[in-house]
C-alpha cells in the first residue's frame, strides 16, 4: 500500500512543483522562527538568536535538496534533464548527430525489416482462436517438398475414424471465374471449404454469418452460398454492408453473399489471400466434371488437437490411418517409392509451412549477417562518441570539480547514448517500412512454391512484435555503444585536470582502442564481402553452369487453349503457320513451340518400357517429358548430338522421339539408341528414337538434368495451349508487340496470356539464392562504407593529434611522401590487422554458407546437387576491396597532414 | 549544555535512518506536532543525547508522510500562526508497534550477549 501512496505523492509533485515548493519554504520559516523565540526565551538577544537559530536550520537550500531528493520523483526530473541536455548537446553538432543516427538507422532499419518478414513468416500466430492447438498433415514422397494435400474420400475416412482431433477441416482452392451486378467479370482464387471449416477455427463473420454445418448437403442449393474476405469486400463493394444478400455468379452458378470473414484474416495458407469461400458441398455445381463425387478431389486438411492429444500421439494414429492411401498409390501407379513416403503432423498456429519451409533457411542467414551489421554501426558510432568525448574532457572535469559524482556522469553519458540510439531506431523503423516492403515486393516477383497462386501475398506489418524488436534493438545498441564512451567517463572523471586537457599531446589510450575498434570493423567487414562474394558467385554459378540451354534472349509467349473451338486438324496448320509468321518477325531468329519450358515449375513424366532393356523393378524411374515443334532445340539452344530435329512432315507418320544424354546413358550405354523403339507404359504404340539432344535441366536448377523424352508437337493431338519461343538478336521483349499481334491474328480464340523471357523464369526459380546474394552484398557494401568512415574518423583525430610532430617532422626535412606513407601506413596496418584476423573466420564460415545453399536448394529439388562454394577468388577480393577502403579514408587526412605548416603547427599547443 | 552522555549532533551516517523514524513516530504518537517540536521534543526526552538537525528532520518526515504513516496538515496556532503539524495513521499506530517490539528483541538480546560472562560465551 506504500508503494501507492508513494506514487501518488510522486504524481502530486510532478503535476504541481510549485506547491511543494512553497510549503516546504513555509514549513522551514516557521522552523526558523521557533527556533528564534526558543533562543530568546532562553535568554539570547535577537540577533544572536537569529544567528544561532540559522545555525541550527543549517542551509536551507541544502535542507530542501534533501526533502526533495526522498521521492522518486526527483529521479525522474534529473533523468529528463539528462535527456533535454542529451538532445541539446546533439543539435549543437549537427554533423556527428546526422552521421550517428543515419549508421544507425541503417543497423537498426535493416534489422527491423528481416525480422518483420521473419515474424510475418515463421512467428506470428494466425487470427483463429488457440492457434497452438492447429496442427497440419504432410506427407512426403522421397525426394519431394513435403505436401498437404488429400483426396476427399480419405479426408472424410480420417475425420470418422480418428480419435486424436477435435476436428479435422478440409480446404480446396480452385480458379473461379466471378460476376455480378456489383463486379466486372474476374478469374479469382476461390477456396472450398469443409462444413465445420469457421467453427473449428473459431472465427466470427464481420458481418453477417459464416459457412456452417447446415452447407454440408452435397451438390443441393442451399449449399449455394459464399463468405467474401475482408480484403475483397474493403476493395470490391467499398465496405457496404448491402453486400449481403447480393448475388455473384461463380462458374456460371449463381450464388448468395451470405458474410464477410473477419478483418486480418487471410486463410491458413501464408501468402494467399482467398477472396471468396464456398462450401464445398458447392463443387458439384462449379466445377464440371467434379471431383468431389468420386471422392477425389485434393484438400489440405488441418485439425484441431483434442485437449491433452499430443502431437506424437497424433502422428502415430495418422500414420496408422493413411496406410490405406499409400498403399492404394503404389498399386495404381506401379511405384514402389510410395513404400518409402511418410505422413507427418506438424503445428499449424502460424500459418502453413509451404513458404515457411522455402524461405526460412534463407530468412535466417540474412538475420546473421544484418545482426553482424548492426554490431559494425556500433563500433562506428562508440568510436565516433569516444572521440566526442574526448573533446569534452574538459566538460567533464568542471561537472566533476562542482560535484557531480561519477556515476551522475556516467549515467549522463549513458543517456546520450540511449536518445541516441532511440532517434537511430525511430528512424530505423521508417527505413524498415520501406525496406520490409521492398523485400516483398522482390519475394512476390519469384515463381510461387508448387501450388501457390501468383503472385503471392505476404502480410508483412509493423506490428507490435516488430516495434517491439525494434525498440530493442535500440535500447540494446544504444548500451553497447554507449558502453565505452561511459567507461571512458568512469574512469578519466576524477583524476581529470583543467591543466592538462588543453595539451595537443593527448592520450594514446584512445588511439589505441580506437585502433581496435576499427581493425574488429575491417575484420567484420571482411566476412560480410566474403560472403556476399561467395553468394554472388554461386548465384552466378547457378544461372549459367550445366544449364543445357541458353537462357538470355528467348522470348516466351504463352496462349490459353482452353476455351478455343479449333478443331485438332485445324490446329497442326495454324501452328505451323503462326511459326512461320513469328520467325519473320525482324529480330526473331529462331521461332518454336513447346507444352512446357524449362524450369517452369511445370513438368510431365511417365514410365516407359525400351525393347530390350530389362529393368530392376527398384531402380524404375519415370523420365521426364516434353512436346516440342521442329526448331525446338535450336531455339533454346541444346545442341543435336546424333540424329535429327523433329520436322513438320512428322505429321501423321509414325511416332517418332528425340531423347537426351541422360536417358541414353542409363537405357543404352554406349551404342547409338537410333532407331531403337520404345513405349509408354499402358501403352501399345511405339515410338521410333531420331534423335540425342544434350542435357537439359528440367525442373530446377538445383537438379541434374533427369532423363528426357521429348515427342513432336505436330504428331498426335494435343490441345491449342502451348508456349511459343523466340530467339532473338534484339532484346526479348522489344518483338513482344510483333509477337502477340501475331499470335491475336492468327490464333484469336487463344489468347496470349502471359509474355516472359526465358531467364526471367530461370531467375524466378532461384529467388532465395537471389535475396541472399543481393542483400548480402548490400550489407557487405554498407559495411565497408561504415569501415571507410570509421576509419577516416580515426585517421583524422590521429593526424590532427599529432600535428605538432608532423611539423616537427617537416621542418627537418620529411617530404610529402614520407608524410604521407606516415599516415597511409597507420591505415593500411589497421587494415591489415583487421584482414589477418577476418581471413581465417572468413573461411569458417564458408562451411555454413554452404549449408545454408544447401537447405535452400534442398526446399526446391531431390537430391540437389551441390555447387562447389569457392572462397579463394572472394576472399582475394573481399582484401582488395578493404584495402581500397583504407586508401579511400586517408585521402583527406593524408592531404592534411601534407599541408601542415610547420610554423604554424608547432605555435599551436 | 551537555549532559550525561557525549551530545550528539545526529545524521544519517549517525543514526540509522529506520531508528529515526521509529523515534519520529514515537514521539507523534504521544501528540501530533510540527517539525521543530519533534525536534526539540527528542532532544529534551533523550536529555540531550539526540540532536536532530533540520537537514536529517525534514527529509524523514517527507518519507515517512509519502510512505502513509504520518498525514501533515495545516493548521493556524494560537499567535495566528500556520504550522504543518503531523500525526500519525492508523498504519503508522501498526508499524510502529512492530518496529518497537523489533527494537526491544533486539536490544534484550544484544545486552544478554554484552553481559554474557566468558563462561557463556
Amino acid at each position: 500500500m506504500s508503494l501507492l501512496t508513494r506514487v501518488a505523492g510522486g504524481l502530486a509533485a510532478l503535476v504541481r512543483p510549485k506547491r511543494g515548493e512553497q510549503e516546504l519554504d513555509a514549513e522551514l520559516r516557521d522552523f526558523l522562527e521557533r527556533a528564534v523565540e526558543r533562543k530568546l526565551r532562553a535568554g539570547f538577544t535577537p540577533d544572536e538568536a537569529l544567528r544561532a537559530a540559522r545555525l541550527e536550520l543549517g542551509s536551507a537550500g541544502a535542507v530542501k535538496d534533501r526533502v526533495r531528493d526522498v521521492g522518486w520523483e526527483a529521479a525522474v526530473e534529473s533523468v529528463w534533464r539528462d535527456i533535454v541536455y542529451a538532445f541539446r548537446g546533439l543539435r549543437r553538432s549537427p554533423g556527428f548527430t546526422a552521421v550517428a543516427v543515419l549508421t544507425l538507422a541503417v543497423g537498426i532499419g535493416a534489422n527491423t525489416a528481416i525480422y518483420s518478414l521473419v515474424n510475418a513468416l515463421m512467428l506470428r500466430s494466425l487470427p483463429v482462436r488457440q492457434p497452438d492447438e492447429l496442427v497440419e498433415m504432410l506427407f512426403k514422397y522421397p525426394g519431394d517438398p513435403r505436401m498437404n494435400s488429400y483426396p476427399w474420400k480419405h479426408y472424410q475416412r480420417y475425420r470418422e475414424q480418428n480419435h486424436v482431433f477435435a476436428d479435422l477441416i478440409a480446404m480446396s482452392r480452385g480458379r473461379l471465374q466471378v460476376a455480378g451486378s456489383a463486379v466486372e467479370p474476374e478469374v479469382v482464387d476461390g477456396v472450398y471449404v469443409s462444413a465445420t471449416f469457421f467453427d473449428a477455427l473459431g472465427l466470427k463473420p464481420a458481418i453477417g454469418r459464416l459457412i456452417g454445418p447446415q452447407e454440408d448437403q452435397i451438390g443441393s442449393d442451399r449449399a449455394a452460398v459464399a463468405v467474401i474476405s475482408w480484403s475483397y469486400w474493403q476493395s470490391r463493394f467499398n465496405l457496404d454492408p448491402a453486400v449481403l444478400g447480393t448475388s455473384l455468379v461463380v462458374n456460371d452458378v449463381p450464388v448468395t453473399v451470405v458474410g464477410v470473414t473477419p478483418r486480418g484474416f487471410f486463410g491458413l495458407l501464408l501468402g494467399m489471400n482467398p477472396p471468396l469461400w464456398m462450401p464445398v458441398a458447392m463443387e458439384p455445381l462449379t466445377q464440371k466434371p467434379s471431383r468431389l463425387a468420386d471422392g477425389s478431389l485434393s484438400v489440405g486438411m488441418v485439425a484441431r488437437l483434442k485437449p491433452g492429444v499430443t502431437i506424437a500421439q497424433a502422428r502415430t494414429e495418422m500414420r496408422t490411418l493413411d496406410q490405406a492411401r499409400l498403399v492404394e498409390l503404389e498399386s495404381r501407379s506401379r511405384d514402389v517409392q510410395w513404400r518409402g513416403a511418410t505422413i507427418d503432423v506438424e503445428p499449424a498456429g502460424a500459418g502453413l509451412s509451404v513458404l515457411r519451409d522455402r524461405f526460412a533457411a534463407t530468412l535466417l542467414l540474412m538475420m546473421s549477417a544484418v545482426g553482424v551489421l548492426l554490431f559494425v554501426a556500433c563500433i562506428n558510432v562508440a568510436s565516433m562518441l569516444l572521440a566526442r568525448g574526448a573533446a569534452r574532457r574538459r566538460e567533464m572535469a568542471v561537472r566533476v570539480a562542482l560535484g557531480a559524482g561519477r556515476l551522475r556522469i556516467v549515467r549522463q553519458v549513458l543517456i546520450e547514448s540511449l536518445v541516441l540510439s532511440t532517434v537511430g531506431g525511430l528512424s530505423g523503423i521508417a527505413l524498415a517500412y520501406v525496406g520490409a516492403h521492398a523485400l516483398v515486393a522482390i519475394i512476390a516477383s519469384g515463381r510461387s512454391p508448387v501450388g501457390m497462386p501468383q503472385p503471392l501475398e505476404i502480410p508483412v506489418h509493423l506490428d507490435l512484435h516488430v516495434l517491439l524488436f525494434a525498440a530493442g534493438a535500440a535500447v540494446g545498441t544504444g548500451l553497447l555503444f554507449g558502453f565505452a564512451p561511459a567507461w571512458n567517463a568512469f574512469v578519466a572523471a576524477p583524476s581529470s585536470s583543467l591543466r592538462e586537457i588543453g595539451s595537443a599531446a593527448g592520450k594514446t589510450g584512445w588511439r589505441r582502442f580506437g585502433r581496435g575498434l576499427v581493425i574488429a570493423q575491417v575484420a567484420l567487414s571482411v566476412i560480410l564481402l566474403s560472403a556476399a562474394a561467395m553468394f554472388t558467385r554461386h548465384l552466378t554459378d547457378l544461372r549459367t553452369v550445366g544449364l543445357g540451354f541458353q537462357s538470355d534472349s528467348v522470348l516466351q509467349l504463352r496462349l490459353d487453349g482452353s476455351r478455343s473451338t479449333y478443331a485438332p486438324a485445324q490446329l497442326g496448320a495454324l501452328n505451323r503457320q503462326l511459326l512461320d509468321r513469328m520467325a519473320s518477325i525482324p529480330g526473331v531468329r529462331s521461332a518454336s513451340l513447346a507444352g512446357m519450358t524449362p524450369i517452369s515449375g511445370a513438368a510431365g513424366s511417365q514410365f516407359i518400357n525400351v525393347q530390350g532393356f530389362a529393368e530392376k523393378p527398384d531402380d524404375r524411374r519415370r523420365v521426364t517429358l516434353n512436346v516440342v515443334a521442329p526448331r525446338y532445340f535450336e531455339t533454346l539452344g541444346t545442341p543435336l548430338i546424333s540424329g535429327r530435329d523433329f520436322v513438320f512432315e512428322d505429321e501423321g507418320r509414325p511416332r517418332v522421339a528425340i531423347v537426351n544424354q541422360a536417358m541414353v546413358r542409363y537405357y543404352f550405354g554406349t551404342s547409338s539408341p537410333l532407331g531403337r523403339q520404345f513405349t509408354f507404359e499402358g501403352q501399345s504404340q511405339p515410338l521410333e528414337i531420331v534423335g540425342v539432344v544434350g542435357d537439359a535441366k528440367y525442373h530446377d536448377l538445383h537438379e541434374t538434368p533427369p532423363r528426357t523424352v521429348y515427342m513432336n508437337a505436330f504428331q498426335g493431338s494435343r490441345g491449342a495451349s502451348a508456349i511459343f519461343v523466340l530467339r532473338t538478336d534484339v532484346p526479348p521483349k522489344s518483338v513482344a508487340t510483333a509477337a502477340r499481334r501475331a499470335a491475336g491474328e492468327v490464333l484469336p480464340t487463344a489468347p496470349v496470356t502471359t509474355i516472359t523471357t526465358l531467364a526471367e523464369q530461370v531467375d524466378a526459380s532461384i529467388l532465395p539464392e537471389r535475396l541472399i546474394a543481393m542483400l548480402s552484398a548490400l550489407f557487405g557494401v554498407l559495411a565497408a562504407l561504415l569501415v571507410a568512415i570509421g576509419l577516416y574518423g580515426l585517421l583524422a583525430y590521429t593526424v590532427s593529434r599529432r600535428i605538432s610532430e608532423i611539423g616537427i617532422r617537416i621542418a627537418f626535412g620529411a617530404t610529402s611522401r614520407d608524410v604521407t606513407w606516415m599516415v597511409l601506413r597507420s591505415a593500411l596496418g589497421s587494415v591489415s590487422t583487421g584482414l589477418l584476423i577476418g581471413v581465417p573466420i572468413a573461411l569458417r564460415a564458408k562451411s555454413y554458407a554452404s549449408n545454408v545453399l544447401t537447405i535452400v536448394a534442398s526446399t526446391q529439388a531431390k537430391a540437389p546437387i551441390t555447387l562447389p562454394v569457392d572462397t579463394t577468388v572472394p576472399l582475394v577480393v573481399s582484401a582488395i576491396a578493404m584495402l581500397a577502403v583504407a586508401l579511400i579514408a586517408s585521402y583527406v587526412p593524408v592531404r592534411r597532414a601534407i599541408a601542415v605548416d610547420p610554423i604554424v603547427a608547432l605555435r599551436v599547443d | 549544555m551537555s549532559e550525561s552522555g557525549a551530545r550528539r549532533d545526529v545524521s544519517p551516517s549517525g543514526l540509522v535512518q529506520g531508528t529515526l523514524h521509529m523515534l519520529i513516530l514515537r514521539t507523534l504518537d504521544l501528540e501530533p506536532m510540527h517539525g521543530y517540536g519533534i525536534g526539540a521534543r527528542l532532544e529534551q526526552i533523550s536529555k540531550g543525547v539526540f540532536q536532530v538537525n533540520a537537514g536529517s528532520l525534514f527529509p524523514a518526515l517527507r518519507r515517512l508522510e509519502r510512505d502513509g504513516l504520518i498525514a501533515g496538515a495545516w493548521r493556524v496556532t494560537e499567535n495566528n500562526r500556520r504550522a504543518k503539524y503531523y500525526a500519525l495513521t492508523a498504519r503508522g499506530r501498526t508499524q510502529l508497534k512492530r518496529e518497537t517490539r523489533d527494537w526491544e528483541v533486539q536490544t534484550t538480546a544484544i545486552a544478554r550477549i554484552l553481559k554474557a560472562s566468558l563462561g557463556e560465551l
